[in-house]
């Protein structure tokens, strides 16, 4: 066993979805200032008509940042855990790791497969205000999970091809 | 399944995963699967559908705006501005620089909704500036980590946000509810710092000129006028809390591209991703521990625990404690915002059904999970400033305790006299 680390077909996907995704969340949260300014402004401003529709779009934006940032975080492993056991090295901690990321899969596929149906039961909804098919939203559950497995098979293939010096 | 098993399989599948270090937001989504799964009511589709009802809220955008307004002024150096004119307000009494660590988390809570943020950005100046003047790592990391605290529980505030949003509880007044304990929590440090300083023989700064004092109060007033801007709006009913915090972020981009001229586009993208990054994964917990406690209350969990806290007879004071404690220790091993969540809509019947006012409940419980931003195993500023101070959790752990005692005493303060706390509401929000 090596501790040089080739990157494979699947870190090359990763790793350029991971950068798509950054980029798409910093737009989003630039795209959620913008109708929430209009909204602030038009209060005061009588020249600029009171959307109702900001609202929508800004709710909108903020589903899909959550969508994507929590993705984002399954990959640089930032959600919050909770340090309380001490770290067991060697056998019993890699069967630990190992287990985590099952779980963690596990989760990914209920995503995955539930929020196929969960897409498909928003498909026949539409936004009240502007319309907008509720599919544009809900589909962000399955593709979560879709992109959540992508990232821990990352992570399996890592357990299984990497040996860390403990 | 009666709501002893319910309550029973969801907190043990929780407990279990979280120990094995899956992320809090994962175990809370996990938890609920078996009981979704196997109860003939129910179906998985549940879990997306609560997740969605809580991401869906116009509330809730003022957490990413308010971490970015947060984020914004530390990056344009705001921070820095605030820092010397608490210098020159306060610098001259023994323990000069731990007063100043305090002040400023103070000022700066008043502009930013989240501590986090307030540790990261004082952290990274006041600790070497501490060390320099030769204050021992552990103080400076210690101080910086619970004057940090204030950041949630002075105006604006992520946590009352997301408090207000979840349990239907105005925000404008949790805001105002908030000032008079986080000043009163921070002066409680100050007193501490006080008596530290004497017997460490901790140096003071010269006393200021008038000239110092007067231009350091210049460079700060436009950042100090934030809170005016943020509280008064909401309280004076001209904006919603999530056009403040909206109103915040363009305040700070006004100050760090216009006025102070320091941030430049790369910059202001870093802010921006970190800022959404940040906020996905608090939220993101928002979403599945709203699905975590839709079961308790579906299963009817909430009302067993006041049946049974009702037997014991506790009356306000006691009851206030307790729900207190639970938050403490509730605080100590999980996020704060989750925490609300799950523990805030059981405890609030128990709350209710001995006359605690909702807005006293919100920051008996706000106050009780801020002080577990400090606390080990799971506290978030503690880890922050401890990494900035480059020292281990358990070096500044004995400096934390000596700070927290008095706050903790605060924190008792504030169950037995809710008048303290409800007195600026009263006032305003008629």
């Amino acid at each position: 066993m090596s501790n040089t680390h080739l990157p494979t077909i699947i870190h090359q996907i990763s790793e350029i979805y991971f950068r798509f995704l950054k980029i798409l969340l910093t737009a989003l949260m630039i795209l959620l200032l913008i109708p929430v300014f209009l909204q602030v402004v038009s209060r005061f401003v009588d020249f600029i008509p009171r959307y109702i529709w900001t609202e929508e779009i800004a709710r909108f934006a903020f589903v899909w940042i959550i969508m994507i940032g929590a993705t984002i975080a399954v990959r640089d492993g930032s959600h919050f855990n909770v340090d309380i056991l001490p770290r067991v090295s060697g056998k019993v901690g890699r069967q630990i790791n190992f287990f985590l990321l099952c779980a963690m899969l596990f989760f990914a596929s209920i995503f995955l497969i539930g929020g196929f149906s969960f897409a498909k039961f928003g498909s026949s909804q539409h936004s009240e205000i502007s319309g907008l098919p509720m599919l544009t939203l809900y589909i962000g559950w399955p593709i979560a999970g879709l992109s959540w497995i992508l990232f821990l098979t990352e992570k399996i293939y890592d357990h299984f091809n990497i040996k860390k010096d403990m | 399944m009666g709501p002893l098993e319910v309550a029973l399989i969801l907190m043990i599948t929780f407990l279990v995963l979280v120990l094995l270090r899956v992320p809090v937001s994962f175990a809370l989504g996990l938890a609920t699967i078996p009981i979704l799964m196997f109860h003939e009511r129910l179906t998985v589709t549940l879990l997306f559908t609560e997740m969605f009802k809580s991401f869906n809220s116009f509330i809730l955008l003022a957490v990413p705006f308010f971490l970015l307004a947060a984020n914004l002024m530390n990056a344009a150096g705001i921070t820095d501005k605030l820092i010397n004119f608490s210098k020159a307000l306060i610098g001259f009494l023994p323990g000069g620089l731990g007063h100043v660590n305090i002040v400023v988390s103070m000022l700066f809570a008043g502009i930013s909704g989240s501590s986090t943020a307030d540790s990261a950005g004082i952290g990274a100046l006041m600790i070497p500036a501490m060390k320099k003047e030769g204050y021992d790592t552990s103080m400076s990391v210690a101080v910086t980590a619970c004057s940090s605290v204030m950041g949630v529980i002075i105006p604006p505030s992520v946590l009352m946000i997301i408090w207000g949003g979840v349990m239907s509880v105005s925000i404008g007044s949790l805001f105002l509810a908030g000032v008079i304990p986080g000043i009163i929590i921070g002066l409680s440090m100050m007193i501490t710092m006080y008596f530290f300083a004497k017997r460490k023989g901790y140096p003071r700064s010269p006393f200021p000129t008038f000239k110092t004092f007067i231009s350091s109060f210049a460079n700060a007033i436009i950042a100090l006028m934030t809170p005016i801007i943020i509280v008064g709006g909401i309280a004076g009913g001209w904006f919603t809390a999530t056009e403040a915090s909206m109103i915040a972020v363009l305040y700070s981009l006004f100050l760090g591209v216009v006025i102070y001229k320091t941030l430049d586009r790369k910059k202001l993208m870093e802010v921006m991703y970190e800022s959404g990054r940040f906020a996905s994964i608090a939220l993101f917990a928002v979403g599945t521990a709203s699905a975590f406690a839709f079961l308790m209350a579906f299963f009817k969990v909430p009302e067993a625990i006041v049946s049974q806290i009702a037997e014991l007879n506790l009356g306000f004071t006691m009851t206030g404690l307790m729900i207190a404690l639970s938050f403490l220790i509730i605080g100590m091993f999980i996020d704060a915002i989750p925490a609300i969540i799950i523990l805030g809509t059981v405890l609030w019947p128990v709350a209710d059904s001995v006359g605690i006012d909702a807005i006293h409940f919100a920051i008996i419980g706000v106050v009780s999970l801020a002080f577990g931003l400090v606390t080990p195993p799971y506290g978030l500023c503690l880890l922050i400033t401890c990494a900035l101070g480059g020292i281990k959790v358990v070096d500044a752990l004995r400096n934390v305790v000596l700070l927290l005692i008095p706050m903790l005493l605060m924190l008792i303060l504030i169950v037995i006299w809710p008048e303290m706390v409800l007195w600026l509401p009263s006032i305003f929000m008629q």
